[in-house]
């Protein structure tokens, strides 16, 4: 049995929690550094290589290695080891605590761990990912004696592990729905992710404090637009062309336009919905979800390349479930990145595109208590006219909250604090850091590409016609057209800085 | 503080109220708040039912996306009212 009593309620027993303390206490443990201890860098990373040259002559160095400096002397392998076994021991201890099968969760999650690091190796491959620009008067593809390559940047990695999801989901069909649903979690490992990114954001602030600014401003936009723009538009057309009941369109209206899955069952509890209606509007937003990550990102990187920040703000209001706007987001980064190399020979940063869509997602998630709080009192006063029988508490706000966001605040503000504080300490943070925002940040991306590729069953769409045909029509006339002209009239002309400025 | 607190579910496509030597059940939410009522209405003064929802009732894999589905205060008029 699992109830919201108290406000301390889930701590131990939520993946929502779960993704603060391992979040945090990864980034706690690269502060160690400080101290001058390095106790995160047995992190292996995949690096940069040609398959020619890995024939003519096979090193298992050539494709990882350990990404701290102190553990250099490691044998890869060994630093594969320690990255499966440390990551598997932390998620299993959670998945103790969430009372899942713990080791139907390890078998699951180590079959998705080791199709991750497949794709994340094999998306290194320099035809894959090298782009033929010339950047601060080099260009590397001609240097690599390049003569063809897909052009990707480090968006290729990404594409093959959702490509590898996406294939166990649909063509292991059976296999993933018995032996990896256990392990396949994509927004537990995204939420711990993005936990990391708070060090990203706490750079990004030292770096450019209007550009943080500018988009926590969208970000309340964003929220204004999808609680009360998007909502009515979606709810009014559930209901009058599509004759959905009152309690079905409320949360069918929540799920396409304000933070999909979260948002459906947010809603159906507040309004205290049948259960069954929340899980049937999941199973079509979780779908929908992944149609936005595989289009979205390629479409905007086509539309406008030179809008960068726009096109993240426009995807941060747009793909529903922090999992795939935050794996879309990061798609969208490294696409964008290459494609302005090649047209213009410059490169920008890595990173604030994602945190353009992370942090307009991330507003709109904050506010679903306080949206689902407020429909349950309109719910019960107006629409059931019941306020004498039924009282509804304002505790229901903070059990709605989502509390990765403490986890991502909290590194930000731990990461500010530090680096303000002295450019020694700065440089000794940044190297300590930069294992957990660099590589462990990418590895639970790529597991949460994996992971949400093996739950997505294109399958189970049939038979959901109107809900299918709501959602497809919402998001290609209402949602993403809005937010795209909401995020041009707050960012265009923005772009991230260029690398070594 | 409320005068009783239940654990409420949704079990087999019906709605499910339990604890407290009381167990009931039925396919309308408003149907078992009926059948609460009738169980512990007192004679003269209202009594005011915590009801908590029991997430295991939804599917394990939608509990990533939210950890809380409802918890709310019935109020049951006295049984002179009911009546």
């Amino acid at each position: 049995m699992t109830t919201n009593r108290r406000w301390h309620s889930g701590m131990f027993a939520t993946e929502d929690w779960w993704s603060v303390w391992i979040g945090l206490a990864l980034f706690a443990a690269s502060l160690a550094v400080l101290l001058g201890i390095d106790v995160v860098g047995w992190m292996a990373r995949p690096r940069p290589w040609e398959w020619t040259n890995l024939t003519s002559e096979f090193a298992w160095s050539k494709l990882f290695a350990p990404a701290g400096a102190a553990y250099a002397g490691w044998h890869p392998l060994v630093s594969f080891a320690a990255t499966y076994l440390v990551f598997t021991a932390l998620f299993a201890t959670g998945a103790r605590f969430l009372k899942l099968d713990v080791p139907r969760f390890v078998f699951g999650f180590t079959v998705l761990f080791l199709v991750t690091w497949a794709a994340w190796i094999a998306g290194n491959e320099l035809h894959l990912t090298m782009v033929d620009a010339t950047v601060g008067g080099r260009n590397r593809y001609a240097e690599g004696g390049l003569t063809w390559g897909l052009q990707l940047g480090e968006g290729a990695p990404y594409l093959l592990a959702l490509l590898a999801g996406l294939a166990l989901g649909n063509f292991a069909r059976q296999f993933a729905a018995t032996r990896l649903a256990e392990g396949a979690r994509p927004e537990w490992y995204i939420k711990t992710a993005i936990v990391f990114l708070g060090v990203n954001l706490g750079a990004q602030t030292i770096e450019a404090s209007g550009f943080a600014f500018d988009l926590v401003l969208t970000g309340a936009a964003a929220t204004f637009v999808a609680y009360l723009f998007f909502w009515p538009i979606v709810y009014a057309a559930a209901r009058t062309w599509f004759g959905f009941k009152r309690d079905v369109a409320a949360v069918v209206a929540s799920g396409i336009s304000v933070c999909g899955a979260s948002a459906a069952i947010a809603t159906a509890g507040a309004i205290r919905a049948k259960p069954v209606i929340p899980v049937t509007v999941s199973m079509v937003v979780v779908i929908f979800a992944m149609i936005e990550l595989i289009v979205l990102p390629g479409f905007y990187t086509a539309l406008l390349p030179d809008q960068p920040i726009v096109n993240g703000a426009a995807l941060g209001m747009t793909v529903k479930t922090d999992g795939a706007d935050a794996a879309a987001g990061a798609l969208l980064d490294e696409l964008m990145i290459a494609r302005h190399a090649q047209l213009t020979g410059e490169s920008w940063q890595t990173g604030w595109i994602l945190s353009a869509a992370l942090l307009t997602k991330i507003w709109i998630d904050v506010f679903i208590g306080v949206w689902a709080f407020v429909l349950a009192l309109v719910w019960i006063r107006k629409v059931e006219k019941r306020a004498d029988a039924v009282q509804v508490s304002p505790m229901e706000i903070w059990f709605r909250f989502p509390k990765f966001v403490f986890g991502y605040f909290i590194a930000w503000g731990v990461y500010f604090l530090i680096a303000t504080q002295g450019e020694a300490l700065a440089e000794a943070l940044d190297t300590g850091t930069a294992v957990v925002a660099g590589p462990m940040r990418t590895m639970l991306f790529m597991l949460t590409f994996v992971a949400m590729g093996a739950m997505t069953d294109f399958a189970k769409l049939k038979g959901m016609g109107k809900i299918v045909l709501l959602y497809g029509l919402a998001l290609v006339v209402v949602i993403a057209p809005i937010a795209y002209g909401v995020a041009y009239l707050f960012h265009r002309g923005l772009a991230p800085p260029l690398v070594g400025q | 503080m409320s005068d009783r607190e239940l654990v409420l579910s949704y079990e087999g496509r019906r709605w499910r109220a339990r604890g407290e030597g009381v167990d009931v059940a039925h396919d309308e939410l408003r149907g078992l708040e009926a059948l609460i009522g009738a169980t512990v209405a007192k004679d003269a003064a209202p009594v005011e039912v915590r009801l908590e929802f029991d997430m295991s009732a939804l599917p394990r894999w939608l509990h990533q996306y939210h950890g809380h589905y409802c918890n709310y205060t019935l109020r049951v008029p006295p049984r002179a009212v009911l009546a």
